[in-house]
């Protein structure tokens, strides 16, 4: 009887152990999975891809992943369970791509869009949307100390702006603007618009992995740090820049307590939390220069999905991600679900549908305008930390120019080309 | 029915240990050897294919010197936190045995920190040491308040440890609980007779008894300062300018955020020999000058 019970014991303690659950494989329902690496549109996806599945017979499941995107498709990819459509980084689908998506260049979608990743002469990644970068403002909180009308355009030159800011101080706004000090912010944002604004991008970089760039003579460089000081200098968390949190530089900007900071327009998620301005928009970082540069934002396509290429997802779940993606550019529903849902700036001409939030419809104008300097995408993904880190102790004043432009310098000849 | 024959033996085993067995080998066995296999490649931890590269990540082991500093601030880090929760702890053990008034709810007010996740604790005291002590500061005009500590090196890593001895001082100080009843009373009485003071039979009967419960407290918190993440993920991030990465943070980095996986596979072996080279040495002194009553 002891034994018999034990046996028992044993045996259920082994299933439990050893317990898999066997996937039922439905025969006419397509399942696909996606995988949003948006954060802030995650709650609407899901409501929309419920009545999306509702409506086309198809399943659809929404995931969303706090880790980083690479690490967290690396983790997909280890265990051989991928997405059938992941919303990934550019710089993801040119490392993913080749390996991992189907090559879409038989879209209808391709002609409708600039935006699209092609990578050896195959489309592999779907722009989600547009995003772009610059100096958010808060016209309100500016004319109320002004008292005369802000029009962007006039503050292209850093000269104009520091006379903008001195009257805005003048006027009893001590400290108008806010410096987010996240590594992304400083490093993946602020610090590419160097190299992005060079006359030739990729020689420049090149010249900085050969250690020929001389970064402290640069022009480009000296400008934007001219204006960085301009902003250092009037940062309301000037004692403790390092320690400022996010959410209440953007909460004082909302409010008007600060006038400007840099950032871009899916700052609009956080700034909307809060009870904002109706005037905001955005405008290009203030540079004294003469190149044109001081009157475009830095941007381009953001956010692209793929489908996955691998044994893991069948035939008809990539009939099924196409008829998907089609539905966001073709369909009503999909265009005004990108726009009013998402409240995101399409990626696709033939959608004009009007923006819904302030600092999307100043990108879009940019954008519509062809004012926009694109993104530079082959950066190596410790770039944002890694400078990021030096870039921080400029801000905290650790460093000064000549020794952050040494570890910038440092810091690339370190690194290997990403090839492109 | 034989008992001693081989066939019964491994029945046996299989019987009680097999699925323990199975769990540890697929667990931990396993993901051990194939990591240790990843060690020889540079896989970039998506890519299809996995170039063999010999011992190449293990050069750029020993040659990246962001993990070798990481390393020694987590080595500073233990240090002082070991100490300090154990001494914490042990004084929080002592009061909640010596009889005091409510001493039921010391003690599980003492532990409650320990069951809040480290994410989550991490987020608490970014508020606690960006908002409020700043608050308190700023009003009260004392200046080395009113500068959030977060954004200095030192002052970061300082709130590091004070975080991390609140955290784990109440778990301790269950062990050092357990330590101190274990101790019988007699024992106690014997030395006060013979007139030692209670601080002296304390110190010279008490204590030396307790030296199990001295040795695990000490092999837990040091294992768990080695391998601190997510404190170090919620509450500092590695900020200010990367002066308070630790050695796992830096390997997690290294394998997925740079896509470094063999390299920062590669480290974190080390990182675990590190450990383990310290766990058990101290765990030998420790257990070699056990004395039993």
């Amino acid at each position: 009887m002891k034994k018999r019970i034990s046996l028992a014991m044993a045996a259920v303690m082994a299933s439990s152990a050893l317990a898999v659950s066997a996937p039922v494989m439905a025969e006419e329902n397509v399942t696909i999975t996606i995988f949003n690496s948006k954060m802030e549109i995650q709650t609407v996806l899901e409501e929309k891809a419920a009545e999306y599945a509702a409506e086309k017979g198809v399943g659809v499941e929404v995931y969303y992943s706090n880790d980083t995107v690479a690490a967290h498709m690396g983790t997909r990819y280890a265990s051989n369970d991928p997405y059938t459509l992941s919303m990934v980084d550019a710089k993801d689908i040119y490392s993913l791509g080749p390996d991992h998506a189907i090559d879409m260049s038989d879209q209808d979608w391709v002609k409708d869009t600039v935006h699209a990743i092609e990578v050896d002469g195959k489309v592999l990644g779907f722009p989600v949307c547009v995003e772009a970068r610059g100096i958010i403002y808060n016209k309100d909180a500016i004319e109320a100390i002004t008292g005369t009308e802000f029009v962007p355009t006039d503050y292209a030159t850093l000269d104009a702006f520091k006379g903008l800011l001195d009257e805005l101080v003048a006027g009893g706004m001590t400290t108008p603007v806010g410096i987010m000090k996240e590594d992304w912010s400083l490093a993946g944002h602020f610090l590419p618009e160097v190299y992005e604004e060079q006359e030739d991008v990729d020689a420049f970089i090149t010249s900085l992995h050969e250690g020929t760039a001389d970064l402290i003579n640069n022009a480009k460089f000296n400008a934007k740090m001219d204006t960085f000081d301009v902003l250092m200098a009037n940062n309301y968390a000037k004692d403790y820049a390092i320690a400022a949190e996010r959410n209440v530089t953007e909460q004082m900007l909302a409010e008007g307590q600060i006038a400007f900071m840099f950032g871009g327009n899916w700052d609009w998620s956080v700034i909307n939390q809060y009870d904002y301005s109706e005037n905001m928009g955005m405008m290009p970082v203030p540079q004294n220069t003469e190149d044109g540069t001081n009157a475009k934002l830095e941007g381009g396509g953001s956010k692209y999905f793929f489908i996955d290429s691998s044994d893991n997802t069948s035939d008809a779940q990539r009939q099924a991600a196409k008829d998907f993606l089609n539905w966001l550019v073709y369909d009503e529903a999909g265009q005004s679900f990108v726009v009013n849902d998402c409240a995101l700036v399409p990626a696709f001409s033939n959608n004009t549908l009007e923006v819904s939030d302030p600092l999307g419809q100043s990108v879009k104008a940019y954008s519509d305008a062809g004012n926009l300097i694109p993104n530079y995408n082959y950066l190596p993904d410790d770039h944002y930390s890694r400078c990021g880190a030096s870039f921080q102790k400029y801000l905290a004043g650790q460093i000064d120019r000549a020794g952050f432009a040494a570890e910038i310098e440092a810091y690339w000849a370190s690194t290997t080309p990403v090839e492109h | 029915m034989k008992r001693n024959t081989m066939s019964y033996k491994i029945q046996q085993y299989v019987m009680f240990a097999g699925p323990a067995t199975l769990l540890f080998l697929a667990v931990v066995v396993v993901p051990l050897i194939y990591g240790l296999y990843l060690t020889f490649t540079s896989w970039d931890g998506v890519s299809t294919q996995r170039p063999f590269m010999g011992a190449a990540n293990y050069i750029a082991a020993f040659k990246d010197a962001a993990f070798w500093q990481a390393l020694g601030r987590t080595f500073i880090y233990s240090a002082i936190a070991v100490v300090m929760v154990n001494v914490v702890a042990f004084f929080l053990a002592y009061l909640v045995t010596s009889g005091i008034k409510g001493q039921n709810f010391f003690r599980a007010g003492f532990f409650i920190p320990n069951l809040i996740g480290g994410i989550v604790l991490g987020y608490v005291w970014q508020f606690v040491f960006n908002r409020a002590i700043t608050a308190i500061g700023r009003s009260l005009s004392i200046s080395s308040l009113s500068i959030p500590w977060l954004s200095t090196p030192n002052g970061a890593m300082a709130c590091l440890i004070i975080v991390s001895v609140w955290q784990y001082a109440g778990y301790m100080m269950l062990i050092y609980v357990a330590g101190f009843m274990s101790v019988s009373k007699s024992l106690m009485e014997a030395a006060q007779i013979d007139g030692c003071t209670k601080a002296q039979a304390t110190w010279n009967v008490t204590i030396p008894l307790m030296r199990s419960s001295f040795v695990q407290c000490l092999f837990l918190s040091i294992t768990r300062c080695f391998m601190v993440y997510d404190v170090n993920l919620s509450l500092t991030k590695g900020e200010p300018f990367g002066s308070s990465v630790m050695a796992a943070m830096h390997v997690y980095n290294q394998a997925f955020t740079y896509r470094n996986y063999g390299t920062g596979q590669a480290e974190a072996l080390i990182l675990f020999l590190v450990c383990a080279i310290v766990g058990v040495t101290q765990v030998y002194i420790g257990k070699k000058g056990e004395v039993e009553a």
